[in-house]
């Protein structure tokens, strides 16, 4: 086993520093095992520097825009260069918010109820005289105001009055093009993570986030100590089985391949509803993911083989 | 499947009750998002270091070792080399105080000098009273002593006396620690503290009995109008921090104090537990370096520099910046202070901004609490002028656009168009428009 692995991570995205935390732990696992790694921050010279190393395959430790909405998937295609996670479609449907919670709720799996704005539709053609109807829409305040093309939370705001709703979108509107208004489910937040193995997907134990401040944001992803994590998630059995089932089909649903994270949150009453699906894990020392693998007995670079070789596999 | 808590930081729960205050940021990331190559720099008030010649350091650090060889190694006295201490003197005359050696301690930078005067001055609960918005390194300084900080406004003549002297009245004599002020080019607001305020600042004080800490990192980089003498000129109980970061290089970290003996008593043996003493070798360099005449040389070099680039961010915010947006004036340092209406919140435009390549600094990042969203600092200091006119495109570019969409959302009555003005009450909307 001697492959030349390139790791694409940094880039432009507003996620680059996580992008290039994930992305160093990636190259490293990789020259532990043995690959040729070749560690790449996206610069305009990328596709230059890809035809000149012709890497075996690409892993893709990048997070955001152009890492997670099909942007860079699109180019390895053309490069014919087999890349980790989930293909052009896959990724550009699930990093649409908007447009995979309406694939989703289609499908009959639950998502909060949601709206969508799109900064368009504020500018061109008055939507926020309609503001008043939101709340309603939605079934009622406290709602998550956040950016339907955006990772790690960022732009994301909890709205507990009615007043505080302008100030939220035009905040996750400065993060991009649209927003959506999502009812908020007062539960216990999990993420669950979904690997392709031989014998189909296989569902990973959940993992809960209890943020000290109660919002799961990206202060409480990153600093240390902000948030309690526990793998897997105190669930009941039968929830756990269910929401196992669950992150499966949205897994299926996308056309995601090799993995996926399906963000949910469990209410009260022990019903599931699933916020978003990731389609480019993080990597870090706290991610989800790894905490995930690593609960199943997958060991961090096991983990890194695994998604690599799956990559390689697809080689023509 | 037993359920096993993850733990990540084993210590955590220990740490103590002050740390709560420090969080990772998104902020702070989107900056990190900022280092990818062709994003230009309008956030960071670092000095152009690329213009101190190497052979002038090189030299000095030569010379160092030549004729202080081992002091210049060992460890030296807590208060700093007297040979430094005499250069600072002959500095400080030059601005028109008048000090003997024995009155300066050197620090580790005049961030160094913060730190020792909270931990020598405030209790928990204790009042600082700064101006508003302020430098955001002191206030990491001062809250790690958990004071309540009160912010004055500033107008285009800095921190204003009225409101200083309603504050002082409500507090009452010895009601707040210290007065902390950055007289000149002030860090964010890039206003001057007028020669008449100045002496007004030092009848209040003493009215009501409060030390003034003046920090002039930027006096000596002013770009038009006379010099105002330092507040330690008119008082010589007034605390003054000094600092070689901007006449020298901020690398040497190198700054220092000047206060009452009573006050240099205090803050010596805090110091001593902090460092035992500066780097004797960094000090030695300094000297070496700020003898004969290059040094001047570089930083009239450095001066005129800064000089253009201010001049060329006054010129872009001209040319591009919309009608309702005032910025401040900046007669030297290094920022300038940009007020935007009321409505808007300048930390989700930074995401918008580094989409654009160019970066800037929140308003919020320089008061206590959670003042100044509607205000940023642009800092041009380090880029060259076509790239500063270019990154002040940008921001405009940004800034049209998202008053656009606040502009919708104020005609729809979803906002107010003065629902922040109270909170962001901040004056420094003067300067030329």
């Amino acid at each position: 086993m001697n492959e030349k692995i390139a790791v694409l991570m940094g880039g432009r995205s507003l996620e680059r520093e996580v992008s290039l935390r994930s992305g160093e732990r990636v190259f490293g696992a990789l020259n532990e095992l043995g690959y040729r790694a070749l560690a790449l921050d996206v610069t305009p010279d990328l596709v230059e520097t890809l035809r000149r190393e012709r890497p075996d395959a690409v892993y893709i430790a990048l997070h955001g825009k152009f890492g997670e909405d099909g942007t860079v998937q699109e180019a390895l295609e053309f490069l014919g260069i087999p890349y980790t996670g989930p293909g052009v479609v896959a990724s550009s449907l699930a990093w649409d918010k908007s447009l995979s919670k309406r694939l989703l709720a289609e499908a009959g799996i639950p998502t909060p109820a949601w709206v969508t704005f799109t900064k368009d539709a504020f500018k061109e053609m008055g939507a926020a005289t309609a503001l008043d109807l939101v709340p309603a829409a939605v079934g009622g305040l406290p709602v998550v105001v956040k950016p339907t093309k955006q990772g790690s939370a960022l732009g994301l705001t909890k709205v507990e009055t009615a007043e505080g709703l302008a100030d939220a979108l035009l905040t996750a509107l400065s993060f991009g093009d649209a927003a959506l208004v999502e009812k908020w489910v007062d539960g216990v937040e999990i993420a669950v993570s979904v690997l392709d193995g031989p014998d189909g997907p296989e569902v990973l134990p959940p993992v809960e986030m209890v943020a000290k401040s109660g919002l799961f944001d990206f202060s409480a992803m990153y600093t240390a100590g902000e948030t309690e994590y526990y793998c897997p998630a105190r669930l009941d059995a039968p929830v756990q089985t269910e929401v196992m089932a669950l992150a499966a089909r949205c897994h299926t649903l996308l056309g995601c391949r090799d993995v996926s994270r399906c963000d949910m949150v469990v209410d009260g009453q022990g019903r599931p509803f699933v916020l978003e699906v990731n389609t480019n894990p993080g990597m870090t020392e706290v991610s989800l993911l790894p905490m995930a693998a690593a609960a199943a007995g997958v060991s961090f670079p096991e983990l890194v083989d695994r998604l690599v070789r799956s990559a390689h596999g697809r080689r023509k | 499947m037993g359920t096993a808590r993850v733990i990540f930081d084993r210590w955590d729960g220990m740490y103590a009750a002050a740390m709560s205050e420090v969080r990772s940021s998104a902020v702070r990331d989107l900056f990190a998002a900022a280092s990818r190559p062709g994003v230009i720099s309008l956030s960071g008030g670092m000095p152009d270091v690329r213009r101190v010649p190497h052979d002038a350091v090189q030299r000095a650090v030569r010379e160092a070792m030549a004729h202080d060889g081992p002091s210049a190694l060992q460890y030296g006295s807590s208060s700093g080399r007297v040979q430094l201490r005499s250069t600072i003197v002959g500095l400080m005359g030059e601005s028109g105080v008048r000090l003997s050696e024995d009155d300066i301690i050197v620090t580790a930078g005049a961030q160094q000098g913060l730190d020792l005067l909270a931990k020598v001055f405030l209790d928990p609960g204790d009042v600082v009273i700064c101006e508003g918005p302020t430098y955001v390194g002191a206030l990491q300084a001062f809250s790690a002593y958990r004071p309540r900080i009160e912010c004055v406004d500033m107008d285009e003549h800095g921190m204003r006396m009225d409101l200083l002297e309603g504050l002082l009245r409500r507090l009452g004599p010895r009601g707040a620690k210290f007065i902390y002020t950055i007289p000149n080019f002030q860090n964010p607001g890039g206003v001057t503290l007028s020669g008449e305020r100045r002496r007004r600042l030092l009848e209040l004080a003493q009215e009501y009995d409060i030390p003034v800490v003046e920090d002039d990192p930027y006096g000596r980089l002013r770009y038009e109008g006379g010099h105002i003498l330092p507040l330690k000129a008119l008082d010589p109980d007034v605390i003054y921090l000094g600092t070689f970061s901007k006449i020298f290089a901020p690398g040497l970290r190198l700054g220092w104090m000047a206060a009452p003996r009573p006050i240099l008593a205090k803050v010596l043996p805090v110091k001593q537990a902090a460092d035992l003493c500066g780097s004797s070798f960094a000090q030695s360099v300094a000297e070496h370096y700020m003898t004969g005449t290059t040094w001047r040389r570089v930083l009239a070099d450095l001066t005129r520099t800064y000089h253009e680039r201010r001049d060329a961010m006054l010129g872009a915010l001209e040319e591009h910046f919309p009608a309702d947006v005032a910025w401040t004036h900046p007669e030297g340092g290094f920022f300038v202070w940009v007020t935007l209406p009321g409505y808007v919140d300048t930390r989700p435009l930074l995401a918008e901004a580094v989409e654009h390549g160019v970066t800037f600094v929140p308003g919020t990042d320089f008061y206590p609490d959670g003042r100044g969203a509607n205000s940023l600092r642009l800092a041009f200091c380090y880029e060259e002028p076509v790239q500063i006119a270019e990154g002040v495109r940008r921001i405009a570019e940004v800034l049209e656009d998202t008053l656009q969409l606040y502009r919708a959302f104020a005609a729809a009555g979803a906002i107010g168009d003065t629902r922040r003005a109270p909170e962001a009450a901040t004056a420094l909307t003067g300067g030329e428009r």
